[in-house]
């Protein structure tokens, strides 16, 4: 290693300005590498998932249809975004040969493979392709990279829009429990006393009742469930260990110089708790939730595993393992595939919270000089 | 210490109440009730008339509001009577639970002895070859462990050990013919039937148990104490096994209270997968049948377990670290 003469040292570290906390973190965070795979990971998986209907469908991402220039693939993410004018000309959701049959000068660009998630693809529909096998017939070919199910539906479609199901669960959930535990953990640890007793007794009701008790009751009121619900209910059920650090984090900052002259200077509480102090207790709880997005994709494969999850017809990775277990003398392939995603989506979001544990937690860095 | 435990015990009696109270009005607010929801969805023919219904809902008591309804539950509970299961003939929860928990122990039991006895070792071992390739290894492989979820792993066991190697059998307990089998047959099949199962509930808490040793067997072995001993020239055998390793027990035996209610809960999704006629099984029917005493009293048991394993995690802290007192 080259050692710089101490001067040079001194020189440089007086011209630039100091690191801030999350540039300093992030140096820390970028030398797990670890970590970087696994953050490279997740947002490869976000953008499988935001352009899922780009990368299997067999609904055109863009065409041109007498005239005018429609996007069909956005009905995967909204029914009502499909233009009407192809439900009016009988469609039926198939674009492939109807384009060029209704309209001989129209053009279309087709996602990179072609195969639904919603329905099992015929043969004829596309050149060269023939029908999607289904059963134990199934399985992974050069047309169905990852098999298809009993039904016929291709695998690989639907895990790739399965993964916006991950995705979007994981985020929305954490989102709704880091917002009630960190809401409820900055109310006890600000103002102790009752509040702080009644919290505290809240949180240990809800830590002490077993999660899958809860989510089970809660899922069995519903009629029709969906990811929302599903969303909600993770949410609802996974704020009581962000809730109990946020406490204690302000339980420690509140008794700090800058909180005794924030309120000197005539802040209010609010002000006070979600300006001043948040912005310092924000690093340590964030790592309960990273760990906590890891835990709610657990729970909603697991859900859809044991089929309390959203009502069909809805791809998730959960799903597709169920219908594996069903004939799991036959179709391995329904089951390695999915649960391969779940594990690695798991183990990134655990790598990443651990990442973010050492680079923000002081007294774990091995460096301390 | 006494004062500290009365408190303590009023304090989880609330508790209790309280978790109690939720989950009885969540269950009671399902839609449907145990004498509507599985038979007519099976055979509409089936189907009770409603006054039959009526009939069976003032019977049990149903009728009521369901804050009223958790009262005389409760009030029962008190007495030593958890009810009867409405879709099992009417047996006694208590029986019910009774008759189900061996199942569920012995997997549990089997694996918590388990990942405490290896995970001593692992931990032990990778904390003095810290930083060595075949160390890094392992705890890269304990982390991938930590991280894959039980019922992917059931799933890939089953794969290989049934479809691929036909070696266990697929789920559960006990074969067909297990009555006709001699003792040790008996045992043997038993043995075959538990392999899965136990590992599934094993290698998590293995990959943990083993993990925390190491993290605080780190923090102990950069102490001052180590050096002196290192310094003086204390085999290393020894300083890992009775100066480090001593003083690591601290935060490990309060695992110990923390995994106690693990050993009954947390086996829903795998005894459903390997259809384990165990405790979680029960609830998991039961929900589904609407079940509400077998619910309520497998709640109010899993959820004395957790406090109690806190409490007697905080106890056992005090114990074993002269430095905590309760006052």
């Amino acid at each position: 290693m080259l050692t710089t003469p101490p001067e040079v040292e001194i020189a440089l570290a007086e011209s630039a300005p100091s690191a801030g906390f999350w540039r300093e973190s992030w140096r820390r965070f970028c030398r797990r590498r670890l970590a970087l795979v696994a953050l490279a990971f997740v947002v490869a998986l976000m953008a499988i998932a935001a352009a899922a209907p780009f990368i299997a469908g067999t609904k055109p991402i863009i065409c041109k249809y007498k005239g005018h220039i429609y996007f069909p693939a956005l009905g995967y993410y909204n029914r009502a975004w499909e233009n009407p004018i192809f439900a009016k000309d009988r469609f039926r959701g198939r674009y492939a040969g109807t384009l060029a049959e209704k309209d001989p000068d129209s053009w279309a660009i087709f996602p990179l493979v072609y195969q639904d998630p919603y329905r099992r693809v015929r043969a004829g529909e596309w050149p060269d392709q023939p029908e999607n096998p289904f059963g134990k017939e199934g399985v992974p070919s050069r047309y169905n990279w990852f098999g298809t199910n009993p039904q016929g539906f291709d695998v690989f479609a639907s895990m790739v829009h399965g993964a916006q199901t991950a995705v979007s669960v994981g985020f929305v959930s954490m989102g709704i429990a880091a917002a009630i535990g960190i809401t409820l953990g900055a109310l006890a640890g600000y103002f102790g006393g009752w509040i702080d007793v009644l919290i505290s007794r809240v949180i240990e009701v809800v830590m002490c009742i077993p999660s899958l008790v809860l989510i089970l009751a809660l899922v069995a009121m519903l009629d029709k469930v969906s990811n929302v619900h599903l969303m909600v209910i993770v949410g609802c059920t996974g704020w009581t260990g962000i809730a109990r650090l946020t406490r204690a984090e302000f339980m420690k900052l509140k008794q700090l110089e800058f909180v005794s002259a924030a309120r000197a200077m005539g802040a209010g509480a609010s002000r006070v708790m979600f300006i001043h102090i948040l912005r310092n207790a924000l690093a340590p709880v964030l790592v309960p939730i990273t760990f906590g997005i890891a835990d709610a994709i657990l729970i909603e494969s697991g859900l859809s595993f044991l089929g309390f999850g959203a009502s069909p017809p809805n791809p998730s990775w959960g799903t597709l393992l169920s219908a594996g277990r069903r004939s799991i003398e036959e179709t391995w392939w329904l089951i390695v595939f999915p649960g391969a995603a779940i594990f690695l989506t798991v183990l990134a979001y655990n790598l990443i919270g651990e990442g973010l544990q050492e680079a923000t937690d002081p007294r774990l860095r091995q460096d301390a000089h | 210490m006494t004062s500290y435990l009365i408190r303590r015990l009023g304090i989880g009696v609330i508790t209790l109440l309280l978790i109690t109270f939720l989950v009885y009005g969540l269950v009671r607010n399902i839609p449907g009730t145990p004498f509507t929801s599985d038979m007519a969805q099976m055979n509409p023919s089936k189907m009770m008339s409603p006054e039959a219904v009526e009939k069976l809902n003032r019977l049990y008591g149903l009728d009521k509001p369901w804050y009223q309804a958790y009262f005389y539950w409760m009030s029962n509970v008190v007495r030593g009577d958890f009810g009867v299961s409405y879709s099992r003939n009417n047996k006694p929860v208590g029986t019910l639970i009774l008759e189900r928990m061996p199942a569920t122990l012995l997997l549990s039991s089997t694996s918590l002895v388990l990942a405490y006895l290896l995970s001593v070792p692992i931990g032990l071992w990778s904390s003095a070859r810290a930083d060595s390739v075949s160390e890094r290894s392992v705890s890269t492989l304990l982390y991938m462990l930590y991280s894959l979820p039980a019922f992917v792993a059931a799933l890939y066991l089953q794969l290989l050990f049934y479809v691929k190697l036909d070696w266990l059998p697929l789920y559960g307990m006990t074969s067909d013919d297990y009555a006709t089998l001699s003792t040790s047959g008996k045992a043997w099949d038993l043995l075959k039937h538990a392999t899965l199962p136990v590992i599934c509930f094993t290698y998590g808490s293995l990959a943990f148990y083993s993990r925390f040793i190491r993290a605080n067997m780190q923090e102990v072995l950069r102490q001052d104490y180590i050096r002196t001993a290192r310094a003086k020239g204390v085999a290393p055998r020894t300083i890992i096994w009775k100066h480090a390793f001593r003083n690591t027990l601290i935060p490990f035996v309060t695992l110990v209270g923390l995994s106690l209610p693990g050993l009954f809960s947390g086996a829903v999704i795998l005894e459903q997968i390997f259809s384990w006629p165990g405790m979680g099984r029960l609830y998991f029917e039961s929900i589904g049948q609407r079940d509400y005493n077998v619910i309520m009293g497998l709640t109010l048991m899993f959820s004395m377990l957790t406090l109690a394993g806190q409490l007697l995690a905080d106890i056992l802290y005090a114990v074993v670290d002269p430095r905590v007192t309760y006052n």
